[in-house]
């Protein structure tokens, strides 16, 4: 009995030792699984390096909680109390900023705005509804729509008129934290990593003489429908209907709520973005593919086109796939595909 | 002792010609399935099921403690760098604590009663990350 | 109203006897604990091999349904995986043993039987626990193992089993 826990301690002791091609550290932050891989450094480098990481995914998570104490939830609060938040943290002006631009960006479709209707829908707290939201109530939401450029930015100042403004950057802080990360592992001569928050991923250089590959989840069943290279530098992201959601009635709510209509859009199971290499890669990974997840099927081709996203695969509500041209290129397949269920743009 | 080898042989006085057939066939055929079956290399990942529902996949290379709870009660399992074992479960015999530790590929700890299984996976050599 | 009155035959006797042989021989093997869990020498099977030999397939189909019926009901599995893993492997263990119960004869005896018997009897068990109780392969894994135990103890009980035959 002893003998075991003494070959313990030695394992132990020697693993700390060993130096792997590869370092991966996963943890559990912003209600999901974050996972960061470094490659061909040594353990201590790495483990600090990711450390770091995480250590800043924890302050973003508390920082920017879309329910929970934070920044945003505080700002929210002022708004309704149809207060002014005076503050000098430059940070939250440049994301408010961010987010203002997007959703003109994105011709309404990605909207933080709504945190209400959100809320409405249940989808505020770690354990989801389980019936639908009074319909009136959300009509109500709907029709009174506030949207970013209601916010006033000043120096130092944060204010709106409109108090049903409820900001949720769920759908930014992920992509937002990805860019973070980038910037801290390049800071600290991390220069081949991937790193993958709730699905989320970007790619830093290379997995030694290769690039680093995704597997892409198929949003019915529980292995990757694909997968495809990350050059370095590019990003991906999925908006899917598979992952927050609630079934009533055999009914499929999710949480990409469409603002237009203030129900849960359902056109589609899910669309999935690459994003090159730009300063906000990792952010914008997350915020563009709500657009393409949400928008109605006659509209994702254009919206796509003006947001300079070439490489995209839209999984439809009856399953059937439409693909971009140069994702078509560059995909491998892990299943197989009817051909006749693929359209490509 | 010669008793006993009176014993034993009056046992294998038994057997009759077909049967030492009937015992080759088996030997062979357990070799075979054996040859097959454990031939495998240290593994990577460990993949939790309950039941039909597949837990989760994790990894070797971390310290943590997972609770899986099934139909008679919760069991818990560690891995602990590279290798992983089921420390509690709310069976009777406890067969799947005797087991000990595992870390080679499809080597498999099951809770029969609990209908759990842990069992070891390779590399995800087809992906460095998940995309969902 | 007219009284039905219920015949019991001497075959009935015969069963009953067996039975209980074998379920006491089932709850002493239950309660003895095993180096490798799962692996148990099923020294039951000695009966239902003397008594397919001794008294037909059909006696010993009856014997070995109600030993791992009451066996479960009195260790308190019954309609519980442990059950249903019995109970398939029995089912395999018996469909086997008709299909072969004819070779008992001049070059083989109860011997390979015996072994045929424990090879179904552990692939029956397999069967159900990928396809019902934890459906993946790892599964199989294990599978050397038992086919190893059953191979000695399969081997052992068959011994046993043609001494029985031939001192009664």
């Amino acid at each position: 009995m002893h003998y075991n826990k003494l070959i313990l301690i030695l394992i132990f002791f020697l693993t700390g030792c060993y130096q792997n091609e590869t370092m991966q550290k996963k943890d559990y932050i912003f209600g999901t699984i974050v996972e960061v891989t470094i490659y061909g450094e040594t353990e201590d480098n790495a483990t600090h390096a990711i450390d770091l990481v995480f250590n800043e995914f924890h302050r973003l998570h508390r920082y920017l909680h879309p329910w929970e104490k934070s920044i945003v939830q505080d700002i929210n609060q002022s708004i309704k109390n149809q207060e002014i938040y005076t503050t000098q943290d430059e940070e939250i002006f440049s994301i408010i900023k961010h987010n203002q631009e997007l959703e003109l960006k994105t011709h309404g479709y990605f909207n933080p705005a709504i945190g209400k209707l959100i809320q409405a829908w249940g989808f505020h707290a770690d354990q989801f509804a389980t019936d639908r939201p009074n319909s009136s109530l959300i009509d109500n939401l709907q029709r009174n729509l506030p949207h970013m450029s209601e916010i006033n930015l000043h120096n130092g100042y944060i204010g709106s008129k409109n108090k049903n403004i409820q900001l949720d950057l769920g759908g930014y802080a992920k992509g937002y934290a990805l860019d973070q990360a980038k910037k801290i592992l390049r800071e600290n001569n991390i220069n081949n990593a991937l790193i993958n928050i709730g699905g989320n991923i970007l790619a830093l250089g290379l997995h030694g003489d290769r690039h680093w590959v995704v597997g892409i989840q198929n949003p019915r069943k529980p292995s990757p429908i694909a997968s495809i290279i990350l050059k370095p530098g590019w990003s991906i992201g999925t908006s899917g209907d598979y992952q927050r959601y609630f079934i009533v009635d055999n009914q499929r709510y999710s949480h990409l709520i469409d603002p237009n209509t203030g129900y849960p859009a359902n056109n589609s199971q899910s669309a999935t973005i690459l994003f090159p290499p730009t300063e906000s890669s990792g952010t914008l990974s997350d915020v563009y593919s709500k657009p393409l997840f949400i928008a109605p099927e006659r509209l994702k081709y254009s919206l796509a086109k003006e947001l300079g996203i070439d490489f995209y695969m839209i999984v439809m509500a009856d399953g059937k796939i439409s693909i971009s041209s140069s994702m078509l290129n560059l995909i491998k397949w892990h299943e197989k595909i009817d051909e006749n269920n693929i359209t490509v743009h | 002792m010669k008793k006993l080898m009176k014993i034993i042989l009056q046992f294998i006085k038994k057997i009759k010609i077909g049967d030492l057939l009937t015992i080759f066939i088996f030997i062979v055929l357990t070799g075979y399935l054996a040859s097959i079956l454990w031939n495998f290399p240290q593994g990577e990942y460990l993949k939790i099921q309950m039941g039909k529902q597949v837990i989760g996949s994790f990894s070797l290379n971390q310290n943590v403690i997972k609770i899986i709870e099934g139909p008679i009660g919760k069991t818990e399992v560690i891995i602990d760098s590279g290798k992983v074992r089921i420390s509690k479960s709310p069976c009777t015999k406890k067969y799947c604590l005797h087991q000990g530790w595992i870390n080679k590929l499809n080597q498999t700890i099951v809770c029969v009663p609990n209908q759990i299984s842990i069992s070891i996976i390779g590399a995800r050599t087809d992906y460095d990350s998940l995309n969902y | 109203m007219t009284r039905s009155i219920i015949k019991i035959s001497s075959q009935d006797h015969k069963v009953a006897k067996l039975a209980s042989i074998a379920i006491a021989l089932s709850l002493i093997e239950f309660f003895l604990p095993s180096p490798i869990p799962g692996v148990k020498p099923g020294i039951a099977n000695i009966i239902i091999l003397f008594t397919i030999i001794k008294f037909g397939f059909s006696t010993a189909l009856w014997v070995s349904l109600i030993r791992v019926f009451v066996v479960s009901i009195i260790v308190g599995t019954f309609l519980g995986p442990t059950f249903f893993l019995s109970l398939t492997g029995s089912i395999f263990s018996l469909l086997f043993l008709f299909l072969f119960k004819g070779i008992n004869g001049k070059y083989f005896s109860v011997i390979s039987l015996s072994l045929i018997a424990a090879f179904s009897h552990i692939i029956g068990q397999f069967l159900i626990v990928r396809f019902w109780i934890i459906p993946h392969d790892g599964i199989f894994y294990l599978l050397p193992v038992f086919l190893i135990s059953a191979l000695i103890f399969g081997l052992v009980n068959g011994i046993i089993t043609s001494t029985l035959l031939n001192n009664k």
